[in-house]
Order: C-alpha cells, then structure tokens, then sequence
C-alpha cells in the first residue's frame, strides 16, 4: 500500500517539475514581444558563454584556414579538423533543430538507436541542402546573395511549416491517447487497492465500483510492466491505461511505420540549412575551392550530428526513466505519459508557430543582402 | 526515488531551452569606424559610418554581382548592393541607438551611402541624420545589434571622430569587450545617463560613445 502512495506522490512531483519547464520555456519565448527577438533570455552563465566565444572563435578562424589551403595541402585537414570543432559547438547552442529533435522523442517512445540514427540523419541533411542550394544558385545560376538569401528563406518557411504540421498530428494522436487514459483511468480507479508480496512476485488486489474484485501480478515481460489481471470472470486483462480504451499503444506507434514517421521530422529538421555552411560555401567558391567548401561543410555537419545525438539520448533516457516511474504508478503512471506527450507535442506545435511567426527568429542571411 | 526525478526534471528542462531563447549567434562580424557630426551651431546632427565586414561575410555578400575586373569591384558596380543594405538596414533601425542626455534620439533614413571594396572586405559607408538636430550635455550612441547576429566591434585605431564639435565637447569611446578598470572607473563617473533597464542583452556588446559638453 505503502508503495502505491509513494509512486503517485513521485508522479505528481515530476509532473510538477514538467509543467515548471513548459512554463519556463513558454515564458522565454514571449510570443507577444516586439517582432525581432531582443534575445534577452540569452543564458549568461558562464558555460553558454564559452560555448558562445568557442563556436564563433573556430567560425572566425575557417577563413584563415580556407585560404591556406589554396596553396598548402596539408591546411585542408586542419580545416576539415576545425570544421568539425565547430559543429559540434555550433549545434550546442541554442538552436531548434535539436529542441525539435528532442520533444520528438519525449513525444514517442524511441529506442536510443533511432533517436542517435534521427540525430546523424537530419544534420546530414542539413549539410547536404546547403551544399545543394550553393551548388545550383551560386555555381550554376551565378544568383546573387539577395536571391540565395530568399531561397533560404523559402526553404526556411516550409520548414517551419512541416514541423507544424508534425506538432499537430502530434498533438492528436497525443491528445487521443491522453483522453483514452483519462478515461480508462476514471473508469477503473478502484475502491479498494493492496500490494502484496508473494512468493511469486508482486500481486495487486482491488476492488473497482461495481464490487468486482480482480488480482493482478506484475508482468516483468510486458513492456509497459502492466498489472496482469484475473477478474472474477476468469478472463484475463491486462490492467495499463489502454486495456479498454482501444487506443494504440506506445510501442505500436513506435513500431514498423515509425521509420517513416521519423523521417518526417527529419526532413522537417534537416531542411533548413545552416546560414554559416552557406556562407563558408560562397567564401569558398570565391577562392576557387568550392570542393574543399564541401568538404568542411560535411565534416560541420558530422559534428553537428554527434552533439544533437548527445542530446537525443538524454531525450530517450528522460523519457525511458519517466516512464520507469511512471509505469510503476498504475493507472495514474499512465496518465502522466500522456501527458508528457501531450506537453512535447505542444512544444513542437509552439517550436514550428514562433519560428514561422519570426519571433524565435534564427539566423538572418538577408540582413544586410535584403 | 529522488534521484530520477531530479535527473528527469533537469534534463526537460535542458531540453525546453534550447529552442527558447533567440537562436542567433554572429555570423557576420563589423569593424566600425563612427563620427559623430555636429552641426555649426554645435548641436549634434547625425553620425557617419564606415563599416568593414569580414572577409567571410563580403565574399557572401559580393556573389553574383557583375563586375568588369575578377577581384575589383567599383563603386557603381556595387551601387545597388549599398542600396540593398541600407534599405535592409532600417528593419534594424540601423543597429545605431542615441541618446541625449537619456532621451532617445531618433534618426532618419541614410544619405551618403556607397560600398567601397578593398580586397578582401566590403566597407558600408552611410550618413544617419538626426530627425531633429540635439543639443545634449551628455551624448551617447551606441552600436550594436540586439540579436548577437552581427557582431560590431570597433576600429583598433581612430575608432570614433567628432566632427565640428564644440570644442570643449570631450569624447569617450567604450570598449564592449574587456574594459580596463581604468576605463570602468572613468564610466561610472561620466555615466550621466542612467542604465536603460529595458535594454536587450546584446547591449552587454554594445559600442560606446559618449561626448560631454559642458
């Protein structure tokens, strides 16, 4: 009994801290603030600051190096090597690729491998439209910054709107499992609920509305650890927040079609190219070296990869823990996932809004090209 | 069970902050020079700039403008770009922020804008006049761009000039980086002006210039 109460207390604390955060980060984002960001939520703790200084002081330096290696060979690789320093701090800062990246595996029950897969996926991407976008306006059309900028600024926009749309069907599929486990839950709270240990493990007995008494002993092997449950009837269910909701469960989603589903917040990701590869690219072009442009602009964009990556699988152990917690909470465990989902998917849904609105604006290349 | 939690809650949190605040970091760096212009009556006017872009950044900026010469670029070749600049420019109230004695100061639309070219770096030169001319004891302008994608930083030598000044006007010139504790005691002295609590955080980069006339 003990162990009940303690669950539902932990579960109520982590939701607590989870609303705290949206809070915060709905708070930072001051959709109402004038239309151009202040960028007065910049963190000025001293790590951001590093990171800060680090990322701009190799960004700065990738001239030097691109230069050199015009006549010097051997400054390609040091140029390759300074590339990748920079992406790997490039991406830790603040940027929605991996914001995006990260609620959409608070959002679906990924395994690490997928999510790490994600990550390396949509930086390559990234690198790839950039390199694409300089190749065909810049080499082959001889289009000038001002038109780049606005192809950017397309690309930009759609984006931003696909990652909307992700949010959305997000928020849905979401939402529906949230009010299935709303009411899976009402329906089932039980009268009367007890924990005993046996010799055969854990066993729940409770007594639900109708007077109905079901024992449940815990499934190890059930994925979501659910209650199995023997009613008075002799039917067996498995007692979890969808047992008569008909809604699909997490690892349904996340199963064979999840790929495809993955691959839409890819692209949704790795669409939008980086504004410092399409500049590193053109400096390039115009010293004659657009090949090795290309090349550091991969090596930035592997970079970027093991940084998001990083990020990514502390998305999917948040996530692997929360659920951890919660799935030992019964009915309320449950709940608190979909909530959870809920809660990221609203993120994303906000993510797409604010940059498409230009509030959370990220990197202008047409501000001074037009 | 504690320890999950707060391993949970921290790392939603790290995961909500990313995408919050404005996602700029420079990636175009400025090299100013500025005067300040004062009209024959000793009242200020208006401030001139000239600003070197970084090489990275020009190289950007110069792709697919047409020019006769590979690697020069004339005045009248890069005529539109400069318009396209400054034109842009005013989105940003051309990152210029004055203030007379801690009233804003309001400018106009450029004048006397060209680009000049000196391989391997673009340098914007443009005029902003003041709406209304400014009799100020304390003048302060200040240059930088509140969403940290350019980065301004002045000129090692000669950053700032006063022209036509009255000439008991004194002018200092702060530094945003590392100010000398020299410079920091003399700031807090002549800092008429009081701190603007509004202000965003790329103030914090801001180019100072501050003239007193008595």
């Amino acid at each position: 009994m003990r162990t009940v109460i303690d669950h539902k207390r932990v579960v109520a604390g982590t939701l607590l801290a989870f609303s705290l955060a949206l809070a915060i980060s709905s708070a930072h984002a001051a959709p109402f603030g004038p239309p151009h960001p202040t960028g007065g939520a910049w963190p000025q703790s001293g790590i951001a600051a590093w990171i800060f200084a680090q990322q701009a002081a190799f960004y700065r330096s990738l001239s030097g190096f691109i230069r050199a290696s015009k006549d010097d060979g051997s400054a390609m690789w040091s140029l390759f090597g300074i590339s990748f320093l920079y992406g790997i701090f490039h991406a830790a800062g603040p940027g929605h690729g991996k914001a995006m990246i990260s609620s959409y595996l608070v959002a679906n029950e990924e395994t690490w491998r997928r999510g790490v897969t994600l990550s390396f996926v949509s930086a390559a991407m990234q690198s790839i439209v950039a390199v694409v976008i300089v190749a065909i306006a810049a080499v082959l059309l001889g289009a000038t910054a001002k038109s780049i900028g606005w192809t950017v600024h397309l690309v930009e926009i759609a984006s931003y709107g696909l990652i909307i749309l992700i949010g959305l069907r997000l928020l849905f599929v979401k939402g529906r499992s949230l009010l299935f486990a709303l009411r899976a839950f009402r329906w089932r709270e039980p009268q009367f609920e007890a924990l005993f240990a046996t010799s055969s493990g854990l066993v729940k007995l409770s007594v639900d509305r109708n007077g109905s008494m079901s024992h449940c002993a815990l499934c190890e092997s059930d994925h979501a650890h659910a209650f199995h449950c023997h009613g008075d009837d002799g039917q067996e269910h498995h007692e979890s927040a969808w047992g008569h909701a008909h809604g699909p469960k997490p690892a349904e989603l996340a199963g064979a079609g999840g790929w495809r589903r993955g691959l839409s917040a890819v692209v949704a990701v790795g669409l939008r190219p980086c504004s410092g590869a399409i500049i590193v690219l053109i400096f390039a072009l115009a010293q004659d070296l657009f090949w090795t442009g290309i090349g550091a602009t991969l090596l930035m964009g592997l970079g970027t990869a093991i940084t998001v990556a990083a990020i990514a699988t502390l998305a999917v152990v948040a996530r692997q823990t929360a659920s951890r917690i919660a799935s030992t909470g019964s009915g309320a465990g449950m709940l608190f996932m979909r909530v959870i989902e809920v809660g990221a998917s609203a993120l994303i849904t906000a993510f797409g809004g604010l940059l498409l609105a230009g509030y959370m604006a990220s990197e202008q290349l047409w501000m001074f090209t037009g | 069970m504690i320890k999950p939690i707060c391993v949970y809650a921290c790392a939603v949190l790290l995961l909500s902050l990313p995408g919050a605040p404005a996602s700029a970091h420079p990636h175009v760096w400025v090299t100013l020079h500025s005067e300040i212009l004062y009209a024959s009556d000793g009242t200020v006017a208006g401030v001139r700039h000239a600003w070197r872009f970084d090489d990275m950044f020009s190289a950007y900026a110069l792709q697919g403008i047409s020019h006769a010469k590979k690697g020069h670029y004339s005045r009248e070749e890069l005529a539109s770009l400069a318009q396209v600049n400054v034109e842009s420019l005013k989105e940003y109230d051309y990152f210029t922020y004055a203030r007379g004695d801690g009233k804003k100061l309001k400018f106009n639309e450029p004048v006397d804008y060209w680009l000049e070219y000196a391989s391997p770096a673009l340098v914007l030169h443009f005029t902003l006049p003041l709406k209304a001319p400014a009799s100020a004891k304390a003048l302060q302008v200040e240059v930088y761009d509140p969403t940290i994608f350019v980065d301004f930083e002045f000129a090692k030598e000669k950053p700032v000039a006063l022209s036509g000044a009255p000439p008991q006007c004194e002018l200092t010139v702060d530094l945003p980086h590392q100010p000398t504790p020299a410079e920091q005691a003399r700031l807090s002295q002549l800092d008429f002006a009081p701190l603007d609590a509004s202000s965003a955080y790329g103030e914090i980069f801001a180019n100072k210039m501050r003239v007193t006339c008595p």
